[in-house]
């Protein structure tokens, strides 16, 4: 009783002219800042575009050969080294990230050991991508000896996305009903084919959508494939352990390195305008599909 | 008779472990035994037979010694106020208390005879046999047709025709097959509540169950859709023994054969059966005076 009076009395001193102006001046304070963070992407977006998209839109510079020399090139091994990397590294994150999850969530029972992979995958999530790339050069590139490859950098990238992955896959897990677990369960289902019938076809969704929204990371990640894969090549790497050049990587490169060729800031320009469409176009995917997929289930929006 | 089982769901209380640790009782009971409640005579045999049923969630006691045999094709309902432990004493007749951290139970559960909680129990076998309905209709988000499918295709069921056969058959034993038979490809979280309860009820009938658990099936749906699950129970019991949970009076009275009555004296006891016998008896000339002070009380 003491205390409601305490509050009462309280919100009631609050209640005054200063409270008005107070949640006034943060209105005002909070508008600005939302409309301040929308300019400058908006801003960062169109300084790209403006520079780079006449480039990036003409065929002849997607599919080109890129030159090393002379004017003039192409950047079509950087796009494919880009995907081809993608689907590398989702090969194999997809399974350990989605397999950690459903033990995280439906299997492990005692709480130290789910508690320790919860602390190492937030660990590695804190790391810098660049100690990624330095720690995969050392392991996988050299010491494993897979030299500058799309697999040493997939197994770099693997490590980068688990955290990520692990994280979305496992609130898409939770995020299912008991009662289809329940539903399950009451029907005979051992604890697997619960998961494998009634868990992960509802997690699906959102776990598409997890593996999209890493698909642009993995695309648009540069510090940790610098080290790992590659920085220009004129052919197209169709193995997976020769050197590569995703894209990030070949316009950090021709930014830094690339002043032998004439038309350098062109060609990065270019690329980085389409790169940047890649993933606008990648993040409209993953915010629609998994909309489509939960509407053909049933689930009124 | 004293002797102690113990049901036991791993460390922390996973699926699938019933851990006894006396063994005199299955040998001691046998069909045709004295009912547990003297002076009731049943057509036909029991399906579950209940002893000395006390059931543990960590520290608390949620039900206490519960005696009691249940008629095979027949309905039981099971009634009481709320709290007084009848959703979680139907849920120890096909060990989905296993599932709740913690859960213990001791004394005997005898389905035909042969104690559920013993060690070597294959639990999934007996959730085969002893289906559930529950509260809240929980059809799959997959359509129609799949939800059905869901168990025979479990038990490894593959050919088409039998699939539709199995799927036409279990929706019109749910009284459903004339409402869906156009549009079983669509989405079944697009039908009406009272619907996907029946679905729901098509989806336990697919597997061919023993027993259906009702836990208070009706307390989502209309009074119209709540009729139709009544008249459906009815044709039921026919095949099926059924045993029902419900807060609705009325209801245990209208539908059910026999009723079990359930009362928490105070608050933190545990739940403990007061009267089971003939829901007409049951009802209209109580042998307990709680009995009659609780049913009079609601119905007035």
């Amino acid at each position: 009783m003491e205390n409601a009076s305490v509050l009462e009395s309280r919100s009631r001193r609050f209640a005054g002219k200063g409270a008005a102006l107070a949640d006034r001046l943060a209105t005002v304070a909070i508008w600005f800042s939302a409309m301040l963070a929308l300019a400058l992407v908006i801003g960062v977006i169109a300084a790209i575009l403006w520079q780079g998209l006449g480039t990036a839109l003409s065929p002849s510079f997607i599919f080109g050969k890129p030159e090393a020399m002379r004017e003039g090139g192409g950047i079509w091994p950087m796009v494919v080294s880009s995907f081809y990397l993608a689907v590398l590294t989702l090969s194999l994150v997809l399974p350990l990230g989605v397999g950690a999850a459903l033990y995280l969530s439906e299997f492990a029972r005692g709480g130290r050991i789910v508690r320790l992979v919860r602390f190492g995958a937030d660990s590695l999530s804190a790391v810098p991508s660049v100690v990624f790339g330095v720690f995969g050069m050392v392991v996988f590139v050299i010491y494993l000896g897979l030299g500058y490859s799309l697999m040493a950098g997939a197994l770099t990238l693997t490590l980068l996305n688990l955290p990520t992955v692990m994280r979305s896959a496992e609130e898409a897990v939770r995020s299912v009903p008991n009662s289809y677990r329940e539903a399950a369960l009451a029907m005979g289902c051992s604890r697997w084919e619960m998961v494998k019938k009634a868990v992960l076809p509802v997690a699906m969704p959102g776990i598409t959508t997890g593996a999209i929204l890493s698909v642009g990371r993995i695309v648009g990640e540069s510090a940790a494939v610098v080290y790992t894969v590659g920085l220009f090549v004129r052919k197209v790497p169709w193995s997976p352990f020769r050197p590569a050049a995703p894209m990030a990587a070949n316009i950090w490169h021709m930014y830094t390195e690339g002043a032998l060729v004439p038309d350098w800031f062109r060609v990065a320009s270019g690329e980085a305008a389409f790169l940047l469409l890649i993933v606008l176009v990648l993040n409209l995917l993953a915010r629609t599909t998994a909309g489509l997929v939960r509407k053909k289930m049933g689930y009124r929006a | 008779m004293v002797s102690t089982f113990t049901g036991r769901g791993g460390p922390g209380g996973g699926q699938g472990v019933g851990e006894r640790e006396n063994a005199v009782m299955e040998q001691e009971l046998e069909v045709g035994a004295e009912p547990a409640v003297p002076g009731i005579r049943v057509e036909g045999g029991y399906k579950f037979r209940l002893r000395n049923l006390s059931l543990y969630y960590g520290e608390r006691k949620i039900l206490e010694d519960i005696e009691l045999d249940i008629p095979e094709n027949r309905i039981t309902a099971v009634i009481g106020p709320s709290g007084c432990g009848k959703s979680s004493f139907l849920r120890c007749l096909n060990r989905m208390n296993d599932l709740v951290e913690g859960s213990r139970v001791e004394g005997g559960v005898f389905l035909d005879g042969e104690d559920i909680y013993r060690r070597d129990c294959d639990v999934t076998a007996l959730r085969r046999r002893v289906g559930m309905v529950f509260q809240k209709p929980n059809p799959f988000p997959k359509t129609i047709y799949e939800n059905v499918a869901f168990g025979p295709r479990i038990l490894g069921v593959r050919d088409r025709a039998t699939l539709d056969e199995v799927v036409e058959t279990s929706l019109r034993r749910a009284a459903l097959w004339d409402e869906v038979k156009d549009k079983l490809k669509e989405p079944a979280l697009a039908l009406s509540g009272g619907q996907q309860q029946r679905l729901c009820i098509a989806r336990v009938l697919a597997v061919e169950p023993e027993v259906i658990l009702f836990d208070e099936p009706c307390s989502a749906l209309d009074p119209i859709a709540t009729q139709r699950i009544e008249d459906l129970l009815v044709e039921l019991k026919e095949k099926y023994t059924i045993v029902i949970v419900t807060h609705n009076m009325q209801q245990a009275a209208r539908a059910s054969d026999y009723t079990a009555f359930f009362l928490i004296e105070r608050q933190g006891d545990p739940g403990r059966l007061v009267e089971f016998g003939e829901t007409g008896n049951l009802f209209t000339n109580p042998r307990d005076e709680r009995t009659e002070r609780d049913i009079t009380g609601r119905f007035g």
